[in-house]
């Protein structure tokens, strides 16, 4: 799905495509317990997630909405180039959320003969609120 | 609360077999249509050997082999008391289905904060270093726990 993309054809402030998905559904928490191993009922009781004090029940797993900033940026830059993905979990998302995933370049340079570019991520909700801010690194092909 | 005298421990380490239909699994709960977590024809035509393991693949063996509760419980941490604050991956290579993958967890930094609010925290730093079949570094996992006190 990921095109070649060439160390070249990136510069500092070319923007990652957008990423729009949503409204997140309580079944996809289900799904994401199911694959992933993580049976936190935080993620899918609404009883328990009250009685720990979520006035509104369940909250989707973080690691959930970092595999749709992953979907994101593997849309864009093929898998085989990612070296570094890390993201800060700055707050919850609820069922009924929509996520936008955006994405900048901020730096590239060439390192150990790698031509590394460095992207800053981050998804919001539908009010602008901040779910995850985060940073990757991949090495690009050259056209030399 | 943490018990902040365990810092510098490394656990056991967990062996997992990758398998393709887990790979797709994960892709799947995610939402991601990219094929090359889904199809084996489509990730070769891209270059790939068969389909690659996604970004955040190596959530899954942690969480099911029952590591992550484990250690949880051994560092005395309350896990409803528990926030993921921060994670980080470092790739080295490819995972691919077939490859049994061994992740030694170990815990590189606790440490007590307060808060701008006046509450306290534990932050704990766990790293997990991956070696595939052939004892060859494939990733580097680094998370971040917060413990609400």
């Amino acid at each position: 799905m990921a095109q070649e993309i060439y160390y070249e054809d990136v510069n500092v402030g070319d923007a990652m495509p957008e990423l729009v998905k949503g409204p997140l559904q309580k079944l996809q928490h289900v799904m994401y317990a199911g694959a992933s191993g993580d049976f936190n009922p935080l993620h899918t009781d609404d009883d328990f997630a009250k009685a720990v004090g979520m006035k509104d029940g369940v909250i989707a797993h973080g690691m959930l909405i970092m595999g749709i900033v992953g979907q994101a940026i593997t849309g864009w830059i093929p898998r085989k180039d990612l070296k570094k993905f890390g993201v800060r979990f700055a707050g919850m998302t609820k069922p009924g959320n929509t996520i936008t995933v955006t994405g900048s370049v901020t730096d590239k340079r060439v390192e150990d003969g790698n031509n590394i570019i460095v992207c800053e991520v981050a998804a919001k909700d539908e009010n602008g609120d901040v779910k995850v801010t985060g940073k990757f690194e991949a090495a690009l092909p050259s056209k030399a | 609360m943490a018990d902040l005298s365990k810092v510098g421990t490394e656990y056991s380490p967990i062996t997992w077999e990758v398998e393709r239909g887990k790979i797709r699994e994960l892709a799947k709960a995610i939402g991601d249509p990219n094929p090359i977590y889904l199809d084996k024809d489509a990730a070769v035509a891209e270059g790939y050997k068969d389909t690659p393991a996604s970004l955040t693949f190596l959530t899954v063996p942690m969480m099911w082999a029952d590591k992550m509760p484990a250690v949880i419980n051994d560092l005395k941490i309350n896990f409803m008391m528990v926030l993921h604050g921060e994670e980080e991956y470092e790739y080295y290579q490819s995972i691919y289905p077939g490859d049994v993958i061994t992740g030694t967890p170990k815990v590189t930094k606790m440490e007590e904060k307060t808060s701008k609010s006046g509450s306290k925290m534990d932050m704990v730093t766990m790293e997990v270093l991956y070696t595939n079949q052939r004892g060859e570094k494939v990733a580097k996992a680094r998370s971040l726990l917060v413990e609400r006190k």
